[in-house]
């Protein structure tokens, strides 16, 4: 049961469905890709996965390896092994990242063990080696006055340190210049590997030169209209999404 | 609740414990002449002392309560029903092995004895009304350093004592000074000769067990030139049903290039009136510098001063003031300059969690004439949920073209969105809020000595837990 | 002026004795005014003889030297003699195109320039207020000191109420633009004149316009009182901007309160230009009322000699998603003193406010004081506020810069101080009105170089 299964997935937010039935099976390994235009729900379904609590789910389940994880706190979920990177991530004054990381991976932990600081520290160092990142970061508060790229590539960072089974990438492209771009895709491409499963969620095809996926679905007013291989990215480039909206055997919101 | 627990680690429901009283000396309920006598003749105060105490209850009785800019809870307070001397004798003893054992008990639970083992140079330990104990290690007493009970400072060293008792707080500065001088009992006389530089801290605990009671321990402390010293008062008191008064003076004098640094952790039960007035005078290239945490008491209203009296003179207060359910902290700091070149901060933060109220109030006064003073203060707030509330308030006087003053506050809240953040990376809701706030107090916890801002981490961990959700 | 005056006719019935305004208003009454306006002046003098001098010891006068308030020797003036009204009349212009002016001496009316068909039409209302309580009694009534002195000057107010006669009544309706300013005059004529200016702009829901106000005094070694009131009330998405530039003659002593409330999405900018008096207080109250609310609060303050500033101000938040931005600048030189107290005060359940408040002094002379109390009380969640108070001095460096390219220091000095001031003045919305700002402050500079 090594996947993340989505199933006839229903979420409101006030009131008003925003999610309507989608399904979705992300296989350890792979890389999916969700594209859709703006206002499909891509960005509700990474928070709903992660558990925001401003999103109520009315009905269908997220199974992770055969566990449905949205019985589950948002911390809980994540010591579970699901990982958001966050479209806009939170600043937080005065934390600094190697704290802040530290609590997190202390947090995985069972209980009883105690996380050697130099163990810890070889480990955070080797991570942003890889990310080719400096080592004067980790001073610095979480995401407090960080660049766009600054913050993505923390988020990275964190992904890398903290090991999930399944990652939701969050519009991770949004607030990037070309070269930021490169640096976070090769941060991801490096973590890609048999053990971990990745749920990128983007607005762009852009992306997904550098970050090339295994599948690629269309989102499309709350649930997956169209799925194919990487081409699908290359063709919704060139027409738009509309193509696909027409296909929509659907109509709009009732 | 008494809580079965022995070790070491100070926190909130850790003084929450009192054994039965054992007074000896007694003076009653209720503030007059009699009880000033009565006071006197137990303590045995010169007549001076003893016209000091009359003509300062006279100054007491006819100060209004600060009402008119002060919270209204001070109107809780009812001085007829307060018992204003109490003590089981008034030797205080040189070796824990004489102190009584229920007293002993006390200080042990809290850890005192221990510390001064591990890293004090001196203590005084004071329970109710009077210094049960009080020791300084041979060798800072044999560079001439005195740390004694204000009652013994007052009688064996009157030469240094009467020059400058009540001349950094006079009597009528305030309704609650005019109180402590007419009441005072306990409290330290440290007098550091020149140059003598004291190495580790010396201590002072105070501790009220008696229900009904007012503390008013008055503190002096001389640094003479050269001389410097680090001095660290911790407090504590069981939660009784009936309010509490604690009212000190605490009055420090830096003579030319001295250093003064004074921390105090406040954590008194939540049902404590804490009213203290303390102020620090700084000659030349001298220092002062108070830090001041207060986590403790129903209403705090402290704010520590320094007057800087000689050229090139600092001053410099670190306040930390947690406000949880039900209590109002009401602090900030007095930087009065009164020579050339002087310089003084103020860094003050503060954290309001469900019900709790923090105050800062402030006072800067850059008068006349004066060339190139500067002031910085910086008072940040942060708030945790709806119900708390965060105001402040400061006074800021600035003459003449040579100075210049900055004062910048802020308040910001930990965001939901802040904590779904950390939640997300596994942490607790607890442990995310924990993080975030000892994030926002970190930069002073650092200025506390090592031993205690550990247990300052720690206290504030657990005054966060559960508050929220 | 093309519009002559015929709004009062008949000289008041009851000639006002030569008696201080400390000898009460008995006999100062006017009948022929509504019953209930009298009635409320009986009730203020009532009032105002009931409530304490301000002493030093009120949080809300702490600072002040509130033995400048002595008003015994300030009376009510008589009505000018023509040749005087007329060389008035001459001085009364100050911005070139306004939609209406009102011109008023010793608080008596002298003249207007009315506002053109089209805004009449549209229903706009700008009247002085003897006129308006009669010709809009309702609506007028509705308004007229609706809004209590919460920041120290309530005995004040009370006493504006009992002796106030003439001043403004702005009345904008719903989603009409008034595009060019309005421009008042108040002046201080006669040797201890004490006069109650009084101003009440209702702007209602949509609407814009922008109002500026003179407060000068015809000589400037004459002593006077001046004792103003100046309400805005702007309705859900209105605009208004509000002006008053005091240049009263320094021997004045000048207590100015005013009141703003902010509905729904609309904005209220208020600037206080403070040059003249000997004690001038100025108390400003912004109330945001509703989501979307924002108010500006700006004030720019020049001392000199032993003139006082005394600010007191309260942006009060009511409503969620609000906003203030309080910015205050004094250059202060000779012996002047200034005190700013400022609170930003959030309601419970006012979340989402942003406010922010700026005092920065600039000490020109070594006798030169100022005091500052910015202020928070923050009862509410989600909310970005924060204050900051400063006090320094003309950079040695800056000017040292301007010495070596040869510009006299006087000049130089006069450049930085309008430079540091200029950050205030550049906040309104309109470039002719930041001129005109300007060049009443390069005119006390010049008074000050004679």
């Amino acid at each position: 049961m090594d996947q993340l299964v989505i199933q006839d997935l229903h979420v409101s937010i006030a009131e008003q469905e925003i999610i309507r039935g989608l399904s979705l099976t992300v296989p350890k390994g792979e890389v999916h890709a969700i594209m859709g235009p703006n206002g499909s729900g891509k960005s509700t379904l990474a928070k709903v996965l992660a558990g925001h609590p401003d999103y109520t789910v009315t009905s269908g389940s997220v199974l992770m390896d055969g566990e449905n994880v949205l019985e589950y706190e948002p911390d809980e979920r994540a010591r579970k092994g699901l990982f958001m990177a966050f479209q806009y991530p939170s600043e937080i004054p005065g934390v600094t990242i190697a704290n802040f990381l530290r609590a997190a991976v202390k947090a995985r932990l069972p209980e009883g063990e105690e996380l050697e600081a130099t163990d810890y520290y070889a480990q955070l160092y080797k991570k942003m080696d890889l990310l080719g990142m400096d080592r004067s970061f980790t001073s610095r508060s979480v995401n407090e006055g960080f660049s766009g790229g600054e913050k993505k590539r923390n988020e990275i960072l964190q992904m890398a340190m903290l090991e999930p089974k399944y990652a939701v990438l969050d519009e991770t492209d949004s607030g990037l210049d070309i070269d930021a771009l490169k640096i976070v895709a090769q941060g991801v491409e490096s973590l890609r590997g048999p053990n971990l499963g990745v749920l990128l969620i983007t607005h762009y095809q852009r992306l997904l030169n550098y970050i090339v996926p295994d599948h690629v679905h269309v989102m499309v007013r709350g649930r997956i209209e169209l799925s194919g291989g990487k081409d699908l990215a290359l063709q919704l480039e060139e027409k738009g999404y509309d193509w696909v909206k027409e296909d929509a055997s659907e109509p709009a919101l009732a | 609740m008494v809580k079965e627990n022995t070790t070491l680690d100070i926190e909130r429901n850790k003084g929450d414990f009192f054994y039965p009283e054992t007074h000896t000396h007694d003076a009653g309920t209720g503030l007059s002449e009699k009880t000033i006598h009565y006071i006197c003749d137990v303590k045995q105060d010169p007549d001076w002392v003893r016209e000091f105490r009359l003509k300062a209850l006279q100054t007491f009785l006819s100060k209004p309560m600060p009402t008119h800019w002060a919270s209204k809870d001070l109107e809780a307070i009812v001085f007829d029903k307060i018992r204003y001397y109490l003590s089981g004798g008034i030797q205080p003893k040189r070796t824990w092995e004489e102190v009584p054992d229920d007293v002993k008990r006390t200080f042990e639970r809290l850890g005192i004895p221990e510390q001064e083992r591990q890293f004090l140079a001196g203590v005084e330990a004071q329970f109710d009304s009077e210094a049960v104990y009080s020791n300084i290690k041979k060798a800072v007493g044999e560079q001439g350093v005195i740390f004694v009970g204000s009652a013994d400072g007052l009688k064996e060293h009157p030469e240094i004592f009467r020059k400058w008792f009540g001349k950094v707080i006079p009597t009528g500065d305030n309704k609650f000074s005019a109180l402590n001088s007419a009441v005072f009992s306990g409290g330290s006389f440290i007098y550091v000769p020149p140059g003598v530089k004291v190495k580790h801290p010396l201590q002072a605990y105070f501790r009220i067990n008696a229900e009904n009671f007012g503390q008013f321990e008055r503190t002096l402390i001389i640094c003479d030139e050269g001389a410097e010293l680090t001095y660290m008062e911790g407090c504590t008191a069981p939660k009784f049903n009936t309010a509490t008064l604690h009212s000190a003076v605490v009055e420090l004098v830096a003579m030319k290039g001295a250093k003064i640094q004074y921390i105090t952790v406040q954590n008194w039960s939540n049902n404590v009136f804490n009213l203290v007035t303390k102020r620090g005078l700084a000659h030349e290239e001298a220092e002062v510098k108070w830090i001041d945490c207060n986590i403790g008491s129903r209403l705090t209203m402290k704010y520590p001063g320094v007057v800087m009296k000689g050229r090139k003179a600092r001053g410099e207060v670190i306040s930390i003031a947690l406000a949880g359910d039900g209590q109002h902290q009401d602090t900030g700091a007095k930087m009065v300059h009164a020579a050339d070149e002087t310089t003084s901060n103020i860094i003050s933060k503060s954290i309001s969690i469900g019900t709790g109220r923090a105050t800062y109030r402030g006072l800067v006064h850059v008068p006349k004439h004066l060339k190139n003073c500067k002031n910085n203060t910086e008072c940040d707030a942060l708030l945790i949920n709806s119900n708390s509330r965060t105001d402040t308030y400061p006074a800021i006087t600035v003459r003449g073209t040579g100075n210049a003053v900055q004062h910048e506050a802020s308040v910001s809240q930990v965001s939901a969105e802040q904590i779904f953040y950390m939640q997300q990376r596994g942490l607790t809701e607890a442990q995310a809020m924990s993080l975030s706030v000892n994030g926002f107090v970190n930069d002073l916890v650092r200025q506390f000595p090592m031993e205690y801002s550990v247990e300052l981490k720690r206290l504030i961990e657990l005054e966060m837990e559960g508050s929220v959700g | 002026m093309s519009n002559p005056s015929a709004v009062l006719e008949e000289k008041p019935a009851v000639a006002p004795r030569n008696v201080g305004i400390l000898g009460g208003i008995q006999g100062r009454i006017d009948d022929k005014l509504p019953s209930w306006f009298t009635d409320q002046q009986r009730a203020g003098w009532t009032q105002f003889e009931s409530l304490p001098m301000p002493s030093r010891t009120d949080q809300a006068w702490r600072f002040s030297n509130v033995s400048l308030l002595d008003l015994a020797p300030y009376s009510v003036a008589p009505a000018l003699p023509d040749a005087d009204a007329h060389d008035i009349l001459e001085r009364s212009i100050d911005l070139d195109d306004v939609s209406g002016r009102l011109v008023f001496a010793d608080d008596h009316f002298l003249e207007r320039d009315v506002i053109s068909e089209k805004l009449r039409k549209a229903g706009v209302i700008f009247q002085p207020l003897e006129r308006a309580m009669l010709e809009h009694e309702e609506l007028f009534r509705q308004h007229f000191m609706s809004q209590p002195a919460g920041l120290g000057s309530a005995k004040f107010a009370a006493l504006h109420e009992a002796f106030v006669r003439s001043g403004t009544f702005l009345y904008v309706p719903r989603g009409v633009e008034v595009d060019l300013p309005l421009e008042t005059f108040h002046w201080l004529h006669s040797e201890n004149a004490a006069i109650f200016p009084h101003t009440l702009v209702v702007a209602e829901e949509l609407s814009k316009v922008t109002l500026l106000e003179h407060f000068r005094s015809t000589d400037r070694s004459r002593a006077g009182f001046a004792c103003g009131v100046n309400d805005l009330i702007v309705g859900p998405g209105a605009k208004v901007t509000y002006i008053c530039a005091q240049d009263w003659s320094d021997q004045t002593l000048s207590i100015q309160i005013n009141a703003t409330t902010v509905a729904r999405d609309a904005t209220a900018l208020n600037l206080h230009l403070g040059l003249g008096g000997k004690y001038s207080r100025l108390e400003s109250l912004s109330r945001l009322n509703g989501e979307g609310a924002h108010s500006d609060m700006l004030a720019v303050s020049i001392g000199d000699d032993a003139q006082e500033f005394d600010a007191r101000t309260l942006q009060d938040h009511a409503s969620p998603h609000t906003n203030s931005d309080l910015l205050f600048k004094n250059a202060l030189n000779g012996r002047a003193r200034n005190t700013f107290g400022g609170l930003i005060r959030v309601e419970p359940h006012a979340h989402f406010t942003d406010a922010y408040q700026k005092v920065r002094n600039l000490l020109l002379s070594d006798d030169a004081e100022a005091n500052s109390m910015p202020g928070l009380e923050i009862m509410a969640d989600n909310v970005k506020c924060s204050h900051g108070a400063t006090s320094g001095q003309i950079d040695d460096d800056e000017m040292f810069y301007m010495l070596a390219r040869g510009i006299p220091a006087s000049v130089a000095r006069e450049l930085l101080v309008g430079g540091f001031l200029n950050e205030v003045l550049e906040r309104l919305p309109d470039a002719i009105l930041t001129a005109k700002l300007e060049e009443l402050i390069a005119e006390k500079f010049a008074r000050r170089g004679r």
